[in-house]
């Protein structure tokens, strides 16, 4: 779905002596990441384990979730250079009862440009927050784009980061990221904070290893390690495998769980996992990704994305 | 507007908004329902619609993924942690947009629940309920997520001359057709305004007791109570209720169940006699029997005959007086004597064929048998009050335990009797309200044409110009003669079998408001009315008249009386003063025949002393004479006859 209202900024833009244009980058919707494998290290077990969780169980106390969604959209060119207009939003949305609703929420509009463009846009885009690209090259539609998604990127971790810290601020139930820990040094010590990440371009193991990882069964555990801290902050984490994945892919109900290293004993691990599995139903379908996609997580985004309307 | 929007128009393009329907979302615990009409109020435009369906459904793909969630086990299902989202969207049909130019979809704007002003200009009910010449008449209360707003028909639209007639449908046995019509003919009495003139109503009563306790107060909940106040009427009984009943075969017994002698005060007997019944000789003779010759042959009796004084020295020397069915019969008789001597030759008679004549005389002394009760042979008769209908008088014909030819001859003739008087305006009242109930017997949409059916559909057709409304009731409104029902300018719909719901004539109805239908509950009805765009469910309170059942457990009927006993009732409701014991002595050793006659003529002439009356009819009594036999004469006894003997 476009973001509407961009017909007034496209002509304003046109004024100005830019070339109005519209579309939707193929690489709009969510985070990017380089395949590779980044070997963990063990801190449970001397090699790495598969251990079943025991019996899934009802998440005993309140339990919120946190998610964020970007959408961008393409309005100007300013010579051979695009000018992106986007929209982040980010929320909080809390179980009571068995019913979820929102509880903290913010979203942004930004413009996305080299910064000659957006001198060239000059007024046009008064009222906008505006990102800046790196200048150290020539304008290339292609690479800019693809730079232009990654800062939204950026700037949709930061909206989540300083969503959870509002939400932190007023309540001390868990609350489920979509994602990893590692992006705030706030949420990887927190330990009423648990991350679910459903991307594996970064895995922690390879060989015999990654192989029993990618081989994990049905409600089981691997052992906990410790990613190497390519962010900012240390956590600990395990794989859970939430649905049986034969027949199926590897990754199938394959997730990985990251806690604040206080969490990251074998008693937790195995009680949070029991409460993870009690989370797979209802499924999140018709998300393609609802063998990995809580329920919860897939209603924040949904809350998002039936509210992106107001982001224009 | 203070209170908040309970819902939010929504529209996508597989579900858009139209100038007639839209569609609105509400929260889980939104006291909307079916039947409950909103305003949407957005941009300068205000609109009104009825909710007609409603639907809910969660997030959940196919139920397979159920299936996948809970591991296959219906147990776990319910144990899910976090509840599906879910919406309850509802469909509106419009009722009214404002300003109604130009006609536009129906805006996305906050949707909030009617209130009593709402309801007013939703159902275009401002148009006739103010002003000094307001014209509504209460239906029923409107209510919804806690607000009751008074519902009203508009009486030129229900009693002319714009739209007239009311039609009434539902299962038997919930006894809400009756009680529909019951409430709302004593809210038409308390409200009808008085610059629209006089208003009666005569009812038939069909069948059991229904409508043989109108004068009598029914007990009424607070609740019922509430509604009446909130409506704005009284909960009394009509004021002024007339019965009339057959009698049975014995003359002096009523035929119906209204007999307890507490309530004999306003029940009178009804009898006609060969005048009444010749009028309407083609109601009571089969359709066959009305060949032209047959016809010929009956108006030759009603025009020159009957009634009159006949001369035909052919037949007799004295003039015929044929008054009677007896009288007729004599008449005939004279016929056939004289045609027995002409012998051969004397099959015509005044151009009749003696066949012809024959089969009216078969027919017509047939009726006297096969009515009788109703049909009296010595021609006196008692009749309602034409011309004297009083103002907010109610007139009971109870036909219930008539043959089914009698049952056709009251309609038709009580019927006609109020057309002639009507289109005289002699009646005594501007406006008559007739009630019949069961059309799927007397309306049905196929079968033989009869004289009741198509005196019912003209009725309906040109009725209202005259001021004769029909307020009918059946079962099967699709069983019903079309045009019959088809005119009624409003309809009410109780409680409804599925099957008749199933039929093409409700094919306008959501299915939700067709479960609504088929589950209402008692004192809650559906109505149509030329105003309503779309039809409205109201509730009533219970008639403020007793029940037939009720009635029949309170004033138990006193059963068929001994010939003597019912003739001493039938004096005391002329007389409370007439004791049992005087009329006892007055008809001992009386032909029955005779006291028939002298109660008739007493009845008939009303006067302020019934008993002496009855007894100067009587005549005086003449002593019995005993006749010794006959014993001849006595052979004359001699003495010695010189024979030896």
């Amino acid at each position: 779905m476009p973001i509407s209202n961009l017909t007034a900024l496209r002509r304003r833009l046109a004024v100005r002596g830019l070339t109005p244009a519209a579309g939707i980058p193929e690489s709009r919707g969510g985070r990017t990441e380089e395949a590779c494998i980044r070997p963990a290290r063990l801190v449970e077990d001397v090699s790495l384990h598969c251990r079943s969780v025991g019996k899934a169980e009802s998440w005993p106390e309140a339990l919120a979730f946190l998610d964020g969604v970007q959408r961008m959209e393409l309005v100007a060119y300013a010579g051979a250079a695009p000018i992106y207009v986007a929209g982040i939003a980010a929320a909080v949305r809390e179980r009571q009862g068995d019913r979820l609703k929102t509880v903290t929420e913010d979203r942004r509009r930004l413009v996305i440009a080299r910064p000659r463009a957006l001198d060239a846009a000059g007024d046009a885009l008064t009222g906008l927050a505006t990102l800046a690209l790196p200048e150290d090259e020539p304008p290339h539609p292609v690479r800019d784009l693809t730079q232009a998604a990654r800062a939204l990127d950026r700037a949709r971790g930061q909206l989540e980061l300083d969503v959870g810290r509002r939400f932190r601020l007023g309540s001390d139930c868990w609350l489920v990221v979509d994602g990893s820990l590692a992006e705030s040094p706030g949420w990887a010590v927190d330990i009423r904070t648990i991350g679910v990440s459903k991307n594996h371009a970064t895995l922690p193991f390879e060989g015999a290893d990654l192989e029993r990882y990618l081989r994990l069964p049905l409600g089981h555990r691997t052992s906990i390690f410790a990613p190497p801290s390519r962010s900012v902050a240390p956590v600990h984490a395990w794989a859970l495998r939430l649905w049986a994945w034969e027949a199926k892919d590897l990754f199938h109900g394959l997730v990985r769980i990251e806690v604040a290293p206080a969490n990251g004993v074998p008693a937790t691990a195995d009680l949070l996992s029991r409460w993870l599995l009690a989370e797979r139903a209802p499924i999140s379908t018709p998300d393609p990704r609802w063998d990995r996609l809580l329920y919860g997580i897939h209603s924040v985004e949904q809350y998002l994305r039936a509210r992106a309307g107001a982001l224009a | 507007m203070t209170a908040p929007p309970l819902g939010r128009v929504v529209a996508t393009e597989l579900k858009p908004s139209t100038p007639h329907q839209f569609h609105f979302w509400t929260a889980r615990e939104s006291p909307i329902g079916i039947g409950a009409i909103v305003r949407v109020q957005e941009a300068g435009r205000t609109v009104y619609g009825v909710v007609t369906d409603g639907f809910a459904y969660s997030d959940l793909v196919t139920p397979m993924h159920a299936v996948l969630g809970a591991d296959g086990d219906p147990v776990a299902a319910g144990d899910e942690p976090t509840a599906r989202a879910e919406i309850r969207l509802f469909t509106v049909a419009v009722l009214r947009q404002m300003p109604e130019e130009p006609l536009q979809p129906v805006p996305l704007g906050p949707v909030w629940l009617a209130d009593d002003a709402d309801v007013l200009l939703a159902l275009r009910m401002d148009s006739y309920t103010g002003g000094e010449r307001a014209s509504g008449v209460p239906v029923g209360l409107y209510a919804a997520g806690g607000l009751e707003s008074p519902v009203y028909l508009d009486c030129d639209f229900l009693l002319g001359p714009e739209a007239a007639h009311l039609n009434i449908t539902g299962v038997s046995g919930l006894a809400t057709k009756t009680s529909a019509v019951e409430f709302l003919l004593a809210s038409i009495f308390q409200t009808f305004p008085r610059h629209k003139g006089s208003v009666a109503a005569l009812c038939f009563n069909v069948k059991g007791p229904d409508l043989c306790f109108l004068d009598q107060p029914s007990a009424l909940s607070d609740e019922d109570h509430r509604l009446y106040q909130r409506l704005g009427l009284r909960a009394e009984p009509f004021a002024d209720v007339h019965y009339y009943a057959p009698l049975r075969p014995d003359g002096v017994n009523l035929n119906t169940l209204r007999t307890n002698e507490a309530l004999a005060g306003n029940t009178e007997p009804l009898i006609w006699g060969l005048r009444e019944v010749l009028d309407y000789a083609e109601v009571v003779l089969n359709r066959d029997d009305i060949d032209a010759k047959a016809d010929a042959f009956i108006d030759f009796l009603a025009e020159r005959v009957v009634g009159r004084e006949y001369q035909d020295d052919m037949l007799r020397g004295r003039p015929f007086q044929v008054q009677s069915f007896a009288d007729l019969e004599e008449f005939f008789r004279a016929i056939f004597d004289f045609m027995e001597v002409l012998g051969k030759g004397g099959e015509v008679w005044k151009t009749h064929h003696l066949a012809t004549i024959r089969k009216v005389r078969n027919r017509l002394s047939n009726i006297s048998t096969r009515s009788k009760g109703l049909v009296t042979d010595d021609g006196a008769a008692n009749d309602l009050p034409w011309g004297s209908f009083a103002d907010r008088g109610v007139y009971v014909v109870d036909v219930a335990g008539l043959d089914p030819l009698a049952q056709d001859l009251v309609f038709a003739r009580v019927v006609s009797k109020l057309r002639e008087h009507l289109e005289r305006r002699d009646l005594g009242v501007e406006h008559v309200v007739v009630f019949v109930d069961e059309l799927n017997k007397y309306a049905p949409g196929d079968g033989p044409e009869t004289y009741v059916r198509k005196m019912l559909l003209d009725l309906s057709e040109r009725g209202r110009y005259l001021g004769l409304v029909l307020f009918s009731a059946q079962q099967f409104r699709s069983q019903v003669q079309r045009r019959v029902v088809g005119n009624a300018g409003t309809a009410v719909y109780g409680r409804m079998d599925a099957d008749e719901l199933a039929t093409p004539g409700y094919a306008t109805l959501s299915p939700a408001t067709k479960i609504k239908l088929a589950t209402l509950p008692k004192g809650e009805l559906m109505v149509r009315h030329p105003h309503f765009t779309q039809p409205i469910f109201v509730k009533f309170p219970r008639p403020p008249v007793l029940g037939g059942r009720e009635g029949i457990e309170r004033y138990p009927p006193s059963g068929d009386m001994p010939f003597a006993a019912a003739v001493a009732r039938r004096l005391r409701s002329l007389d409370r003063r007439v004791s049992a014991e005087a009329v006892f002595e007055a008809i001992d050793g009386r032909r029955e025949d005779d006291v028939r006659r002298a109660l008739s003529a007493t009845r008939r002439e009303r006067p302020t002393d019934p008993l002496p009356y009855f007894v100067a009819c009587l005549g005086r009594r003449v002593a019995g004479e005993v006749v010794l036999p006959w014993r001849g004469i006595p052979a004359v006894r001699r003495g010695e006859d010189g024979y030896g003997a």
